[in-house]
């Protein structure tokens, strides 16, 4: 162990190749004999297809091969968690084929793909196929899609629902805690529909070798191995030997490159068709219409309170829209990452929620940026905010009053809520007295009424999130419906000179791992960070791995390699100890060397590994080689919590909100690298403030999506932020070696409703009582709020 | 996209109405239409070249005139295909004279875009519709002045 790295801000070593442009995104591999895909899509959301012509394109210059449903459609993706019925039914999965042959159920739907000599041509033979559809009537809006006579997106789904589902105290007990209440805040809110928009475009080249008979995948994706078990075992029926999966430089995912997306497995199969390699890249346009969208919960809550202001029950009825389609993990955001997080930080006694999810003619919605635990944050803080509106009280009061008390969950007991998670430790009172000095609220309140009589009203907005990150472990989900384990794998090879190659089964796009990771490795050998070499993204060369989603890299991925180096050194002690004519219980190992204990004597960890390769002074009975790899199952999910306040201004006459400061006051934990979580907490914030204030996707009553493209769809820009004010607490996390917790999706999940919150306190202060106002909070929308 | 519009046009209603069954002329005063060509009785092929805001296209597709009552109203429906998108339309046309060298011509109807024309144009739709109902309204204008 040394202490040079951990928790310092070390400058990213994955920088220099990003910002000198070398980054190798799957876009920019060229093999030799490549051939390029595009893929013709619906342009209706539901229509039954009468026939489809391929003959005139198959004759256009350039074309290679055109693949239809009639050729593809028997195989399709899985879903890989399995959610049931109230009931005990099992949930309703209907097939998502790779190519639709009968009816296309979403604008974006997938009909046929042409492989060509050029993007170009096949762009062009595409728009030479016939095909006759019958345009049938379309159902968006999930609340609507279960009622009599909608129309059904899957013909054999009755009333379009996948499946219904509860979570929490039995239905009666809370709703006989509300009837004991002396005030209900109710709120119908929609937690809308967001598009992921990673910057690089989802990317994917099938190569098949005849030589050797065997499959590479290269994908812009957040997990390989999983894309590989899910494309080997439950799509194409390959053996998973011959197939190797790349996930190389990826350029942001925010959840959507979790999924096993039909187009992996589209361009494996024309490959190996016509035995070169084939490369799809999507364009922005159907970025907007294919990637996994996130949230578009339809809610109404009711929080009941007694006369002391205790809460006393939650009541909640959601509607969630997965779309068209089921994605890899969509039935799990609305279930097991949202219900069970709608405790919160508070002691909450009696919670229920009923839940329905339902299919409509959309885009498949799936985890974005903290799936399920933003829409629990937000239902949860905007309720708070608005309880202590309509109640006359502070809402930092009557959070204070309502927070589960500190424990550190080592020498106190984990919290057991009433939706099945045991929190982990906790300070909560802690980030919201933090946040309120840096704020200075008394001061704020004045400033307030004195705004409250000018054009410029100032609001601010509390939201105090918890979240769970790392989720695990595996038995646990596995009882839960997850069809994969949540474990993950770390390997430590020391190479004979002491340089050190760490394989991962986490994957990095744009996380920092290589930074990290190494730091973590460094410090715990007591080598230089340059010794340390971070491998991720390929089959090949990394044994297994779950990959990168919710926030579980260091927590799972980094105790996984924490568990390798402990082999590493115990295994490096009884080669020292033997060495050094000493017991192994003799030797510490400090600062990179194993020395006995009160003498001068020691042995560098260059020695040890040399020797370790160079077995000619070495213990009988120990194997040579110093390379182990280990499995990290983790004990609990991790829980960070925050405090995010929002201030803001707004402009009685036009409704322009402007965001005057935020404070963020997280605890993620034990930090490795400062700088990467800020860096992390920023973009977090940029994506949460966004939902709040810009982003949204839109459909009309025909199932168009009608801003799918940057000139519509407001994207947030770094001139709409002041500089985020920032500020740690460190409550570490008892049940991974390091201590760590998380920190990818917090600034997401926290942010949105401090946002609304500040601009529906904004109008309360000049008299406009306003319960919610629909998010994105457009100027338009905030101006037509203070006109009712 | 909703479609309406009322203009008051300086002829008879048989005259707007003969005007208005000639492929030739609804083709010259319908903005973006290049081309009609009659098929059956009551259906027309037509080429359409548009430019509405970032997108342009030239659309191939059918024109029907459905339960035309001389000289006082006919639906048209219109269904043409491009690379950047389908429209489907259904604009119910009516003729109410005022006097013999006087006609009200109003339409309402509706069309709905799908692809590319629906996902970038609809910001810009309403009021692409106003001005192309304008420009339709002075092309016939200035066709009947120049018979």
């Amino acid at each position: 162990m040394s202490n040079k790295f951990i928790g310092k801000s070390v400058k990213r070593v994955e920088d220099k190749r990003f910002i000198t442009g070398r980054g190798r995104y799957t876009d920019d591999i060229v093999l030799p004999g490549m051939t390029y895909a595009y893929i013709l899509r619906s342009p209706y959301a539901h229509a039954r297809i009468k026939s489809i012509d391929t003959s005139a394109a198959e004759a256009m210059e350039g074309v290679v091969t055109i693949m239809t449903g009639e050729e593809v459609g028997h195989y399709g993706v899985p879903c890989g968690w399995q959610v049931n019925f109230k009931n005990g039914d099992t949930m309703k999965e209907p097939p998502h084929p790779l190519l639709v042959k009968d009816k296309v159920r979403h604008v974006g739907d997938a009909v046929a793909m042409v492989v060509a000599e050029s993007r170009e041509l096949a762009q062009d033979a595409a728009e030479a196929i016939m095909i006759d559809y019958e345009v049938l009537p379309a159902v968006i809006d999930a609340s609507k899609a279960v009622e009599e006579g909608a129309p059904l997106v899957h013909d054999d789904v009755p009333n379009n629902i996948c499946f219904d589902w509860e979570i929490g105290n039995p239905k009666e007990e809370v709703d006989a805690a509300l009837a004991s209440a002396s005030h209900i805040t109710t709120l119908e809110f929609v937690n809308q529909r967001l598009a992921p928009n990673a910057m690089e475009p989802r990317s994917y080249i099938g190569q098949y070798d005849n030589v050797y008979d065997k499959y590479t995948l290269y994908t812009s994706t957040q997990n390989p191995h999983l894309i590989r078990l899910l494309m080997c075992a439950f799509v194409l029926g390959l053996p998973e030997h011959k197939v190797r999966v790349v996930g190389p430089d990826v350029g942001g995912g925010f959840g959507s490159k979790i999924y096993h997306y039909t187009e992996e497995a589209l361009v494996t199969l024309a490959s190996k068709k016509i035995g070169r390699p084939v490369k799809w890249t999507e364009t922005r346009s159907e970025a907007f219409l294919t990637d996994a969208h996130g949230r578009d919960h339809v809610t109404k809550a009711e929080m009941g309170f007694d006369a002391d202001g205790k809460i006393v029950g939650l009541r909640i009825k959601t509607f969630a829209n997965l779309g068209a389609y089921l994605s890899t993990f969509s039935t799990a955001v609305p279930t097991y990452l949202h219900g069970t997080l709608l405790q919160g930080l508070y002691t909450t006694p009696k919670i229920h929620l009923d839940m329905t999810c339902v299919f409509t003619n959309t885009t498949a919605v799936d985890a974005y940026r903290g799936a399920g635990r933003p829409e629990a944050t937000y239902l949860l803080e905007r309720l708070l905010d608005l309880s202590a509106l309509e109640m006359g009280v502070d809402p930092t009061e009557l959070r204070l009053k309502n927070f589960i008390p500190a424990f550190d969950g080592v020498t106190q007991p984990g919290y057991q809520t009433n939706v099945a998670l045991q929190y982990d430790s906790g300070n909560y009172h802690g980030v919201l007295q933090r946040g309120l000095e840096m704020l200075g609220y008394e001061d704020f309140r004045k400033a307030q009424a004195e705004a409250a009589k000018t054009n410029k009203l100032l609001g601010v907005g509390f939201s105090t999130y918890i979240e769970a990150c790392g989720i695990a472990p595996s038995a646990v989900v596995g009882s839960l419906g997850a069809r994969a384990g949540l474990y993950e794998v770390g390997q430590v090879r020391v190479q004979p000179t002491g340089k050190v190659s760490v394989f991962t089964g986490a994957h990095s796009h744009g996380q920092g791992h290589e930074t990290t990771f190494a730091q973590v490795v460094a410090d715990r050998l007591g080598i230089p960070m340059e010794d340390v070499d971070i491998i991720h993204g390929d089959s090949d060369t990394v044994a297994f791995g779950m990959g990168t989603y919710g926030s579980r890299s260091l927590a799972v991925g980094g105790s996984a390699i924490v568990k390798s180096l402990d082999k590493i050194i115990e295994k490096g002690a009884k080669i020292a100890a033997h060495k050094l004519e000493c017991s192994v219980d003799d030797i510490e190992f400090i600062d990179g060397k194993f020395n006995v204990k009160g003498t001068d004597k020691s042995l560098g960890f260059g020695d040890i590994a040399l020797t370790a390769y160079v077995p000619h002074v070495y213990p009988a009975n120990l194997e040579p080689g110093l390379d182990f790899s280990s499995f990290y199952d983790p004990t609990n999910f991790t829980y960070p919590f925050g405090c995010h306040i929002a201030v803001v201004e707004v402009d009685k006459e036009t409704g322009t909100t402007k965001i005057k400061r935020f404070i963020a006051v997280d605890d993620v934990g034990n930090v490795i690298n400062p700088m990467i979580v800020d860096g992390q907490i920023h973009g977090g914030l940029a994506q949460g403030i966004g939902q709040a204030l810009f982003e949204g996707v839109e459909y009309d009553e025909n199932g168009q999506i009608i801003n799918a493209s940057y000139m519509d769809y407001t994207m947030p820009r770094a001139d709409d932020f002041p500089m985020f004010e920032l500020d740690r607490q460190v409550t570490p996390c008892p049940h991974n070696p390091l201590g760590v917790k998380g920190a990818g999706e917090a600034g997401c999940i926290g942010s949105t409703p401090a946002v609304t919150n500040a601009v529906i306190d904004a109008l309360w202060s000049a008299g406009h009582k306003v319960k919610d106002i629909r998010m994105p909070l457009t100027s338009e929308r905030v101006w037509r709020a203070m006109q009712s | 996209m909703e479609l309406t519009g009322t203009h008051t046009l300086p002829a008879s209603a048989q005259k707007i109405w003969d005007m208005l069954m000639t492929p030739d002329i609804l083709a010259k005063v319908t903005p973006g239409i290049s081309r009609l060509e009659l098929e059956n009785e009551g259906v027309y092929k037509a080429v359409a070249e548009v430019k509405i805001g970032p997108v342009s296209g030239k659309f191939e597709g059918k024109a029907m005139v459905e339960n035309p009552v001389a000289p006082e109203s006919f639906t048209l429906k219109v269904l043409q295909n491009s690379k950047i998108g389908n429209v489907a339309a259904d604009i119910h046309m009516k003729l109410k004279a005022i006097n013999d060298s006087e006609t009200e011509l109003s339409f309402e109807g509706k069309a709905d875009m799908s692809g590319l024309l629906a996902r970038t144009g609809n910001r810009v739709m309403s009021g692409v519709a106003n001005t192309l109902t304008k420009q339709f309204f002075k092309n016939f204008e200035d066709e009947l002045a120049a018979q």
